[in-house]
């Protein structure tokens, strides 16, 4: 079939390979190294996912290729949580306690982050419109010399980026969807360029009233480390990888414009610092935290890094586009900064052009890794025998 | 209209060379060792080349001023329709050709005076700048007329004169399993939209004939480099238009956490509507909308297909997703159908979703469409699977009253009655699956005549399915103590099956033998029963000794009474009993009346001389006539019609 070739060719090459390597070595060793091998690859990774560097640009905290290098990590730990779980061990394990009431809730997670999954995608939409906004403002002050029409053809696409990055969760999830007008009442408007009273942004796709915040918050139900002797069995990577879970989908919704996000910020990962390969994650949440708490009550479109450029530039522009607008001309000065900037405009630009889809591609193929897993697992369960009643 | 080099004048280049020839004159005539002679004519041509300069530059004025004149004409077109009210292609095509003349102008100045920018010329630099400013106010406003013409032109379409709502898959049990005891009776056609299978269905929609509108204003657009502009606008409003007609459809988004909690009538009527919407959407919708931007866009390299793709993109990642919910969710016998509708509507769409996304950049969505056709197909397997486990798992504590036909039965038959329509489908779906019964019964021992239907891999998994049926029907049969009631049970759910089987495609994949085999199995059962309720009955009216004319009257009065108490007995017990097919009933009564008929008539007929009223309380007829309330499926007694 085409797809799988497709996929094959594509999508988690590398994934796949470091699978195997796993897998084999799992097969091999006891459960006990297993899990520690578990723990030591999660902390290695999440490890370095924390030392990004800033300045690097590229591989800056939240940028695409960090995101992605994030999705890639997480499907490296999913293989080989699933390898610890589903095959090195008695399979009849994970019908009994405590496993028999950790998976089902495990599963249930699971069908929650693939929700969120699909308004990630979604609100990959949304960027990908901030992009080619954002196009052509580099579009129209790149050209020389700046008049004052190119600087209007800027401000107007200015006007549309910002206020699309800065339309609330809540406007572009339920109202905005129902009834939008294309009018744009022509009398008595002075504006030369009116920007339509319409920017594309989320609309309504998860479903009514769904929310990334509570739909987060709901993950971390339950999701308890495990206490004494639970600790050294298999309920400790089932809790691992909830974890994990629970963070990857954090960060995405803090990145990418999302449905409702209220209360994003005071979601509380029920980590303990003691254990080694949660140190990072702990580390990197909290530094995401911080960023989301200042943005959080300007509204933001979202943390992903090559847009906080976008907006930060865009404010920039815009000013410059005012005083161009008030003052008739520029100084020679003030027109080769502009020009610098949106140079540096088409630097986030470049990066969405050639990140956004593979990370979407990617977000997809995460979605399909958890199904495919919570059907291996719904299946174990089922064989097992003591197949509880249908998990969701 | 001039080509843009003529637009403005060269005097420029004129300059140019004056200025040069000037300045080579200054450097001679700067040289100490020069005749007189010569100094006298450097002279001469310096005062000259200056009148020349003065010439030039009163000259290039007037050029400039001609392209004032110009941009001013172009500039009076373009700004009145910013104070008017009125949109520009509402008003006439006249002024809508007038204004992209007036932007062509403006376009070709800008052009014109930019290539001229090497000399710091204030006045040319100012022209340059207003005639962008123009040029931007008019770009500007062709995107609003863009999207105005997109908005008020839009063509509302009824999905229903698309596709008649014919029912082709007929009927279909939209019930659980689990609600197996309940009559079947709620029938509810499907809202399957059958279009003339090929049919590529095409609308408008934005109305034909301001097409050619829209696609002047995309050449202006893409020439002037404000084609982003354009896209932007123009998948804007088709974006939007299309989610309103996704929301129109009656389609709204669920969350995948939704569709797994969702009652199963409520999901069957939501994978329904899935099943109509996808054609919809990818047959008449899509189709169109790639057209329309091909319409406007062609020509333009993948700007076309960029655009279709950002347009549709959310919406089409909406019905996968839905798609992808359901197959995830517990492979419920029930959903086989609607699964096998959704796979079957998938694999039909393929090769259209294959060439409206066959772009690059669409292999995204060529991909999710294949990997959900696959686990559609992979949860259409399971549902199948558990069908199976759901039949052979079905128990009863108590046996079914009047041993009539099972409600699991009429269950399991009249939904595999649906199978011949999917059989394609199921063929593919099931060629690797093993139906896990006995050889003996999937194999079909049919002699050479086979037809290939009959050896299908889903004529396996029928006979396989009624195999399971059947041990849970003899299995049922079992709860009831009276032998003769067991044979009316499986006789009337054999028969049943039979019927089923005759009465439908499935014949063809069951076979004629395997009709012959199960129409002797339920004469068989009723030859048991016969045997099992009219032995002993019969038994009465037997004559010990074949040798004697007669037998003694106390014998005769005994054996009256006898064959009245246990034929009174039967008749009680059997009425209550219920055979429901008619045909079955009175064939059944028949034959029992030449058993039991016969036999008293030869009893009575053989002792004529005792038959007197105290004696024989039913007369042949009486008896006769009784049989036929045999199995009516309410109990009544002779007692009280006859006194005794």
């Amino acid at each position: 079939m085409p797809a799988t070739d497709y996929q094959a060719s594509f999508l988690g090459r590398i994934s796949i390979r470091r699978n195997q390597v796993i897998a084999m070595d799992g097969n091999h060793e006891q459960e006990l190294q297993d899990l520690e091998l578990f723990s030591k690859h999660v902390s290695e990774r999440f490890a370095e996912l924390l030392s990004s560097p800033d300045d690097v640009p590229f591989d800056a905290l939240l940028s695409i290729s960090w995101l992605r290098k994030l999705l890639d990590f997480f499907l490296c730990c999913e293989a080989e949580f699933k390898g610890i779980l589903m095959m090195g061990n008695d399979p009849s394990q994970i019908s009994k306690p405590p496993l028999d009431r950790l998976i089902p809730e495990f599963l249930d997670r699971s069908v929650k982050a693939l929700d969120v999954c699909n308004a990630v995608t979604n609100g990959l939409e949304s960027v990908r419109h901030y992009q080619k906004l954002a196009e052509i403002v580099v579009s129209a002050l790149e050209q020389k010399p700046i008049g004052d029409g190119q600087s209007r053809r800027a401000k107007k696409a200015l006007t549309s980026l910002i206020s699309a990055m800065n339309v609330d969760d809540k406007e572009c999830s339920a109202a905005k969807a129902t009834e939008r007008s294309w009018s744009f009442s022509r009398r008595g408007v002075s504006s030369k360029d009116r920007v339509p009273e319409h920017f594309r942004s989320v609309s309504n796709h998860v479903a009514k009233n769904w929310s990334a915040a509570k739909q987060i918050q709901a993950m971390t139900n339950n999701l308890v480390p495990p206490r004494g002797a639970e600790g050294s069995g298999l309920a400790s990577p089932v809790y691992t990888m909830s974890v994990i879970m629970v963070f990857v989908m954090w960060a995405l919704v803090a990145a990418i414009p999302c449905q409702e996000r209220n209360g994003l910020s005071a979601i509380h990962f029920p980590a303990p610092k003691q254990l080694n390969w949660a140190q990072s994650i702990i580390g990197l949440h909290e530094k995401i935290g911080e960023e989301w708490k200042k943005k959080e009550k300007k509204g933001t479109a979202g943390l992903l890094d090559e847009m906080q450029k976008m907006e930060k530039l865009g404010n920039i522009l815009m000013g410059f586009t005012d005083s161009f607008q008030f003052h008739g001309d520029i100084t020679d000065q003030k027109a080769e900064e502009a020009a610098a900037h949106a140079a540096e405009l088409a630097e986030p630009c470049r990066r969405m052009e050639e990140g956004l889809l593979p990370l979407q591609m990617q977000i997809r193929e995460v979605f399909h890794r958890i199904v495919k897993t919570r059907t291996e697992l719904l299946n174990a369960l089922d064989q097992v025998g003591k197949s509880s009643p249908p998990l969701l | 209209m001039d080509g843009c080099q003529s637009g403005v004048p060269t005097y420029e280049g004129d300059l140019h060379v004056v200025a040069a020839a000037h300045h080579i004159v200054k450097a001679l005539g700067a040289t100490k060792n020069l005749s007189d002679d010569l100094r006298k004519i450097l002279i001469d041509l310096d005062s000259h080349l200056s009148m020349i300069t003065s010439n030039i530059d009163s000259k290039g004025g007037r050029g400039l001023v001609d392209v004032e004149e110009r941009l001013d004409q172009a500039e009076r077109k373009i700004m009145r329709w910013e104070t008017d009210p009125m949109m520009i292609w509402d008003s006439g095509p006249k002024e809508a050709s007038d204004y992209l003349e007036a932007v062509d102008e403006t376009g070709k100045l800008v052009d014109g005076l930019r290539g001229l920018s090497v000399h710091e010329n204030r006045k040319q630099k100012e022209i340059l700048h207003r005639a962008m400013n123009i040029f931007q106010t008019a770009m500007s406003r062709l995107e609003e007329e863009l999207i105005h013409i997109l908005v008020r032109h839009g063509q509302q379409f009824e999905p229903k004169n698309m596709y008649s709502r014919s029912i082709r898959k007929d009927i279909v049990y939209d019930e659980s399993f689990v609600s197996v005891e309940d009559e079947p009776t709620k029938e509810t056609s499907s809202q399957n939209c059958s279009n003339d299978e090929s049919g590529e269905c095409i609308v408008d929609l934005v109305h034909a004939d301001v097409i050619p509108d829209i696609k002047s204003i995309a050449k202006v657009m893409f020439t002037s480099n404000y084609g982003p502009e354009f896209c932007e606008a123009f998948i804007s409003v088709q974006k939007e238009a299309l989610e309103q007609y996704f929301s129109f459809l009656g389609t709204e988004n669920l969350s995948i956490e939704d569709v797994l909690k969702m009652e199963w009538t409520c999901l069957s009527s939501k994978m329904n509507k899935w099943t109509w919407s996808m054609k919809i959407i990818v047959r008449v919708y899509l189709a169109s909308e790639k057209q329309l931007c091909d319409q406007v866009l062609g020509g333009l390299g993948s700007v076309s297909s960029y655009c279709f793709l950002e347009i549709s993109k959310a919406t089409i990642l909406c019905l996968l997703n839905f798609g992808e919910a359901v197959a995830m969710g517990p492979h419920r016998p029930e959903k086989l159908l609607r699964l096998l509708d959704m796979y079957e509507t998938l694999a039909d769409l393929l090769r259209d979703i294959d060439t409206l996304f066959s772009e690059e950049a669409g292999s995204f969505i060529q991909l999710q469409f294949h990997e959900l056709l696959e686990r559609l197909g992979e949860s259409a397997i399971a549902a199948f699977k558990a069908f199976r486990v759901a039949i052979s798992s079905n128990g009863s504590l108590y046996p079914f009253a009047g041993g009539g036909v099972h409600p699991l039965n009429k269950y399991v038959m009249n939904y595999i009655r649906m199978f011949p329509e999917y059989w394609n489908t199921l063929n593919l779906l099931l060629k690797n699956q093993h139906p896990g019964v006995a050889d003996q019964v999937t194999k079909p021992d049919y002699g050479p005549d086979t037809s290939l239907l009959t050896s299908c891999p889903m004529a396996y998994h029928l006979r396989s399915i009624t195999s399971c049926l059947e041990s849970n029907l003899h299995k049922k049969s079992q709860l009831y103590k009276d032998e003769a009631l067991q044979h009316i049970f499986l006789m009337n759910n054999i028969h049943y099956l039979v019927q089923k089987v005759k009465g439908s495609e499935l014949r063809l994949f069951f076979g004629d033998e395997w009709i012959r085999k199960h129409n002797a199995m339920f004469q068989q059962h009723a030859m048991n029963y016969e045997r099992a309720t009219w032995s002993s009955v019969v038994s009465f009216l037997k004559d010990n000794n074949p040798g004697s004319s007669s037998m003694l009257k106390s014998t005769f009065k005994e054996r009256c009474k006898g064959f009245s108490i246990a034929f009174e007995e039967v008749y009680k017990t059997q009425t209550s009993w219920s055979i429901p097919d008619p045909q079955l009933r009175e064939d059944l009564q028949i034959s029992t009346s030449l058993k039991v008929v016969l036999a008293y008539r030869t009893f009575l007929g053989r002792n004529l001389a005792y038959t007197d009223e105290k004696c024989v309380k039913h007369t042949v007829e009486h008896v006769e006539n009784s049989l036929l309330d045999l199995f009516g499926g309410s109990s009544r007694s002779l007692r009280n019609s006859r006194r005794w």
